[in-house]
């Protein structure tokens, strides 16, 4: 069985209710209900209105879609702890994908209606939420203005960002929404269109080698002019002899 | 009877070329193609080799400034780098292997010291053999300083592969010459030109034809510049990572040269 003090935690870890103080997931804890699933339960369609969050305690799911002819495609697997189905909760667009219960197991549910419920006593849990998003926003404007950004510099052919950009796309890393995901991936793809471009410009630039030769010639005698190289040049020597005796 | 293994100085007659990340792991590659395999640090100046293979200062005891001051034996100084890797998923290939590092002293006094008195060729020449014949190593890779110091200077002439890494520039190119002549001067008996950071708007194929006209000597490899390397910062040996990488495939082929010289 999980303890409240992990339930907590697995809460915490479902990105809107990350901002929210342990006192209000316990009440939110205490509102969901434990269901029980056989492997092949079918826990939300493709298209249905989404009414629900689960949060899955055992066993594991598969999210899947169709493909263009018909087939399930499996799209990810959760296992304990990972949510799935948390827009429901705010918002009521359908389900963007379906999900299928692989083994037996068992999952928390929180309706919207319950939640609802919970937010209409609790405005505390509303504002901790709106907090959370607002701040989601700000870093995903500020990364989707760096990719606005980056995209009139390569219409320009300036490529020049890539080389200051990289640590900021690490730092991005780190994040997991989805503008930060953009971010790094567009950082990703426009270093390949770079590399594909050089290759094409490859035939047209030719290198050219030139070396001074008297400067060439005035450096290696600068060298070799000091005694301190010709008792090197001596000693080489005679350990080379040395080496080819034995 | 003395030991046969070869003294394979790597050098750069510019900073900023890759020497030693090129070192470790042609240096790395040689050990997995099952040779004995020692790396002496001997970029003084600026020591970071260690760091490469997963060493942090905490396990340096002794250093070659140590033993060349006769302050240490070179039992005390070598690090068997295949019993100390850790988990990282490209170095621990070397737990099968067997490589030694040899590190030079990283204290600043210890530094300006060697500098101060200087090394004499015929001790830094015995210390070496000396490394060979007790760890029994097919092969002993020195990380040389840039430039053309007297200590580099000693290490080219008691080499029998000279590797020269330069980048597929002009100022490089002009460094190298006189590199190449200094080295037939000392009569190196093998020498290998390496290419590395070479922008892919050139033709590796014209790089390496265009250098061995100017220099005949033969080309090992042109290794292409590549942003996955600064990314992979000095935290694993790039080639045991990424084997498949460009890099790492061009690598190979420079530590293929190496084994294919008598």
């Amino acid at each position: 069985m999980t303890t409240d003090v992990e339930l907590i935690e697995q809460l915490k870890n479902i990105a809107i209710f990350s901002g929210l103080s342990d006192e209000a997931l316990a009440a939110i804890a205490q509102h969901a209900s434990k269901r029980k699933v056989a492997a092949g339960d079918v826990l939300m369609r493709k298209g249905d209105p989404g009414d629900s969050l689960f949060l899955i305690h055992e066993g594991w799911l598969k999210i899947v879609t169709v493909d263009s002819k018909g087939d399930e495609l499996i799209l990810n697997k959760c296992g304990p702890g990972e949510a799935i189905g948390e827009m429901a909760l705010l918002d009521r667009g359908p389900r963007s994908a379906g999900a299928v219960a692989l083994e037996d197991g068992e999952v928390l549910e929180l309706s919207r209606a319950t939640f609802e419920n919970i937010l209409d006593h609790r405005p505390d849990v509303a504002l901790g939420i709106i907090r959370k998003y607002s701040t989601r926003l700000r870093f995903a404007t500020t990364y989707i203005e760096r990719a606005i950004d980056w995209a009139q510099k390569i219409a320009e052919g300036d490529y020049s960002f890539i080389d200051q950009s990289q640590s900021l796309v690490n730092a991005a890393g780190d994040d997991d929404s989805k503008a930060a995901q953009l971010l790094s991936a567009f950082f990703t793809m426009v270093r390949k269109v770079k590399e594909r471009e050089d290759t094409l410009k490859r035939q047209l630039e030719k290198l050219t080698f030139e070396i001074d030769q008297t400067r060439r010639k005035q450096e290696f005698e600068e060298i070799t002019s000091t005694e301190f190289y010709s008792n090197l040049k001596e000693q080489a020597k005679t350990l080379r002899l040395k080496r080819v005796q034995k | 009877m003395s030991s046969t293994g070869k003294i394979v100085s790597i050098h750069s007659f510019r900073g900023g070329t890759g020497k030693s990340n090129t070192t470790a792991n042609l240096a790395a590659q040689v050990a997995l193609a099952g040779k004995r395999v020692g790396v002496v640090d001997t970029d003084i100046q600026s020591p970071g080799i260690h760091v490469l293979f997963g060493l942090d200062e905490s396990k340096m005891g002794k250093t070659m400034n140590d033993f060349l001051h006769d302050k240490a034996t070179i039992r005390e100084i070598g690090l068997p780098i295949h019993e100390l890797v850790g988990g990282a998923e490209g170095l621990s290939k070397l737990k099968n292997a067997h490589i030694w590092l040899f590190p030079s002293s990283i204290k600043g006094r210890d530094i300006s010291q060697i500098l101060k008195e200087g090394i004499d060729f015929n001790k830094l020449n015995e210390g070496l053999q000396t490394t060979i014949t007790e760890f029994d190593l097919d092969y002993l890779f020195i990380d040389t300083h840039p430039g053309l110091n007297e200590e580099t200077l000693l290490s080219i002439a008691t080499s029998d592969i000279l590797i020269i890494i330069l980048r597929p520039d002009n100022q490089d190119l002009q460094g190298t010459s006189v590199t190449v002549d200094i080295a037939r001067s000392l009569d190196v008996p093998n020498l290998l030109l390496m290419v590395n950071k070479a922008l892919p708007k050139y033709d590796p194929v014209e790089i390496k034809k265009g250098i061995e006209e100017q220099f005949g000597a033969p080309v090992a490899g042109v290794l292409p510049l590549s942003f996955d390397i600064a990314d992979n910062a000095s935290s694993d040996l790039f080639s045991l990572r990424y084997p498949d990488h460009p890099w790492s495939q061009e690598l190979r082929k420079v530590a293929r040269a190496v084994l294919s010289l008598e």
